[in-house]
């Protein structure tokens, strides 16, 4: 079952509900555009004016290259793409690099492009492996949370073992451990500005090593599930 | 035979909300205090993690959560020539067990009741005379006004951080609140959760009548919130896994989120798991209590001495101590006479549901259990009585508490009750209905009450509480009148149909309404007519308070919880400031 359950999800909904309030859900659907996720293929792959290409440095298959500078967006909902590049529009995310290319694209631009990663099923070869222990105490975090300082488990949301729970919460097994630790901090020190009641107070409560310790388990754990299951 | 442990100063029956807030506050005014809790001990970590607490069939369904009433049970029946029988399963109402009690499985929905609700009697009198009110029924004042309680609920409101939006603020009506409401002092701690798709169509559909609608008050949080404990509480997910769950996410107020933590860091605080209370104990006056009698999990027996018993249990578990404790008079629905037992109400709940066209996507599991819009126009005395033959009312509202799999088949009038044609409904309906309920008072009546029965007894061979209950033709009017209210709604709210559905006779316990129970022994002004003063205390043994819903001398239009925390703060501050100071009763007859 697709689940629009979670909280990004009921701003979408309100929002539709608060811009459209003559609106039934059926003129919404009638006046809905279909994403074209070829025309998307073509922008990952040639890029459009001033804009370059996405699989540069996302990859066409969107797990992007090895050095975990930019994260994998292959297989992540189509929605969750969107509202980045909305967020990266509106300032809500800051990046030298995504901020022009978002307010380059056009809506629908934007919403090809998420249809092709999105579609995209991604490839996840496992990743670096960390010691024993980080990955134990990242397990903990992400299964449990840390009960002395009332943070909640990382998977309350974003899935079993961090698979994600489409089409709002991202996925974050396979996901590079460098990118992980890059946008907690950023949530940290208050510069990532969306999901401002959920991550930033998270983040603001861990601190380095848990953090690194997340963001090695998750990069591990989807290798892992995937080797336990070959065996 | 029983052990006679250490002296201690309080001894709470009980440690849910009433007990973990009463038991955290007067260890930390320096009384030595032991909680004591039937049911075990348990915690965000490790006990309510996921994915294992949204396991449906588990608890929604096998009442994990629950009274395990293989060991205690009430017995029940519509009226005194029936013979009681005992529920061997939860359905109707679900009273729970273990630390935290009730208050972890709760939906998180925060209402107070209205000013008129306090001195009810005196208030219908003056507006509708004299002979307005069925004689049938024992409407009374509680003893207390909504404006001594008005500092408690703010307090209670705190604690928890409650998300809302203010309607009165000192009297000034509040744009996009509750206009009915009795007045604030302040707006809420954190501002309303955010409303979901049917919580928008249902504010349309009554706006478009011309009604008030307004967010529901929910404690389970829009926002992170530390509350003057210093605990911090988390935004709520909207997972739709509130009532008959615990919050793994520290998002709904518990008081494992609340309030324990900074009782447990007191060490004057105890806590005592899986030890069921058997008695209150009496010297040879019958005037003071001694303390408690207890049986712990290894079936020992204790007597653990105390200076004051507060009885903090569930409403039909504080009244079944009183009645086995032999404290304050049974009452006698054939004389009239005697109190504990007496006033016992429950919730007149009904419903109207809105069928909607297949391309209208409701998402009902995107919810958290006080998710909702309501309207606050027909509830108690917020409308004229004058030509209706009822008092009391319902606050109405599109509040869909999570649209879990087992337990959400919406299927419009005229579907086959199983089969293919079920099915096919199930599917067909399930993301395309508003559910509007329909949340009524509940007025006392002489026919109804609370004793103990003759017949069954518990695991530790104690009376069961026999509950004797129909609803009163007040009550059945005012549902209907009202449910028509919801319809109407609904239809404004473009629903293809509207299906409804007032409460109707005989209560019965195999389908679920609500687990607000109240009454038998209530608070006021008469000892004849009340088993506590206006202060919670017993009017008979002036040692013990009891605390909780049992202590309604009606049930009003909304969910209990709220009053049920002004109210242990006022018997808080009652003890605190009064008793403790001078002990023996603090009001005199």
């Amino acid at each position: 079952m697709t689940r629009m359950s979670r909280l990004d999800a009921v701003g979408a909904i309100v929002g539709i509900a608060v811009l459209c309030p003559g609106l039934t859900a059926s003129v919404q659907a009638q006046g809905k555009r279909t994403a074209d996720a070829n025309h998307g293929a073509v922008i990952a792959a040639q890029g459009a004016s001033g804009v370059p290409a996405c699989a540069q440095c996302h990859a066409f298959s969107g797990a992007s290259d090895s050095s975990g500078a930019f994260p994998r967006i292959g297989g992540q909902s189509a929605y969750y793409l969107e509202k980045q590049m909305r967020d990266f529009t509106s300032s809500e995310r800051v990046n030298a690099i995504m901020s022009p290319i978002a307010k380059a694209l056009s809506a629908d631009d934007i919403a090809d492009v998420a249809a092709y990663y999105a579609n995209n099923s991604g490839q996840f070869p496992p990743l670096a492996t960390t010691d024993a222990a980080t990955y134990e105490k990242g397990q903990q975090l992400a299964r449990i949370g840390d009960a002395a300082k009332g943070i909640q488990a990382c998977n309350n949301c974003h899935g079993p073992d961090g698979a994600g729970i489409p089409p709002a919460i991202p996925y974050l097994a396979g996901q590079y451990a460098q990118y992980i630790t890059f946008e907690i901090q950023m949530w940290k020190r208050g510069l990532r500005k969306n999901s401002p009641g959920s991550m930033a107070p998270i983040a603001k409560q861990l601190d380095d090593q848990q953090i690194a310790a997340i963001a090695a388990y998750y990069q591990q754990v989807r290798g892992s599930t995937s080797a336990a299951v070959a065996k | 035979m029983a052990e006679r442990l250490r002296p201690v100063n309080v001894v709470t029956v009980g440690v849910g909300m009433t007990g973990a807030i009463m038991g955290k506050e007067l260890a930390a005014a320096g009384l030595k205090v032991v909680g004591i809790e039937r049911g075990p001990g348990r915690d965000t970590v490790p006990d309510f993690q996921s994915p294992a607490i949204h396991d449906e069939l588990r608890f929604a369904i096998r009442k994990a959560l629950m009274q395990d009433n293989v060991k205690e049970t009430v017995t029940v029946r519509n009226s005194s020539d029936q013979t009681a029988l005992p529920m061997r399963r939860w359905i109707g109402f679900l009273p729970g067990t273990g630390v935290g009690g009730a208050l972890v499985h709760w939906n998180g929905q925060t209402y107070r009741f209205q000013p008129a609700d306090f001195v009810y009697k005196t208030h219908l009198e003056q507006r509708y005379g004299k002979s307005f009110i069925d004689p049938e029924l024992t409407v009374q004042d509680w003893g207390v006004t909504y404006g001594e309680l008005e500092p408690h609920y703010d307090r209670f409101e705190y604690l928890c951080g409650t998300s809302g939006k203010a309607g009165n603020i000192k009297g000034q009506i509040q744009r996009g609140g509750n206009p009915f409401e009795g007045p604030r002092s302040r707006e809420y701690p954190t501002p309303p959760m955010k409303e979901p798709y049917y919580g928008a169509l249902f504010r349309k559909g009554a706006e478009s009548l011309g009604y008030h609608p307004f967010p529901q008050p929910a404690s389970t949080l829009s926002q992170p919130y530390t509350n003057p404990e210093g605990l911090t509480l988390q935004q709520c997910v909207f997972c739709g896994f509130c009532e008959r769950f615990a919050c793994e996410h520290f998002a709904k107020a518990s008081p494992q989120t609340i309030v324990l933590p900074a009782a447990l860091k007191n060490t004057n605080y105890e806590l005592r798991t899986n030890c069921q209370v058997l008695r209150v104990n009496l010297d040879s006056t019958g005037k003071t209590a001694t303390g408690v009698t207890y049986v712990d999990a290894a079936g020992r027996e204790f007597e653990q001495p105390a200076d004051i018993v507060l009885i903090t249990a569930y409403a039909f578990n504080n009244v079944r101590l009183l009645l086995n404790s032999g404290i304050g008079k049974p009452y006698d629905p054939s004389t009239g006479e005697g109190a504990v037992g007496r006033n016992y109400a429950y919730q007149t709940v009904s419903a109207s549901t809105v069928f909607y066209d297949a391309d209208v996507n409701i998402n009902p599991f995107m919810a958290s259990g006080s998710s909702g819009t309501v309207i606050d126009d027909f509830s108690g005395d917020n409308f004229d009585h004058g030509p209706h033959k009822f008092i009391g009312g319902a606050y109405v509202g599109a509040i869909m508490t999570g649209g879990r799999p087992i337990e959400f088949h919406p299927t419009p009038p005229g579907t086959p009750a199983w089969g293919l044609g079920w099915k096919q409904a199930v599917a067909r309906h399930y993301n395309h209905t508003v559910v509007l309920t329909v949340h009524g008072s509940s007025h006392p009546a002489r026919h109804n009450y609370l004793d103990l029965d003759p017949t069954y007894k518990d695991a530790w061979g104690l009376p069961l509480l026999r509950m004797t209950f129909d609803f009163p033709d007040n009550d059945i009017r005012m549902s209907s009148y009202v449910t028509d209210k919801a319809t109407e709604i609904g239809r404004a709210m473009g629903g293809k149909t509207v299906a409804s559905a007032p409460r109707r006779r005989p209560y019965t316990t195999t389908a679920y309404q609500t687990t607000h129970n109240t009454g038998g022994a209530v608070m006021g002004n008469d000892p004849k007519t009340s088993v506590l003063n206006r202060y919670l205390q017993c009017w008979d043994v002036s040692n013990v308070f009891v605390v909780g819903a049992s202590a309604f001398a009606h049930n009003a239009s909304y969910n209990p919880t709220n009053t049920v925390g002004a109210l242990t703060f006022w018997a808080l501050d009652a003890i605190k400031n009064q008793y403790l100071k001078s002990p023996g009763p603090l009001v005199h007859t």
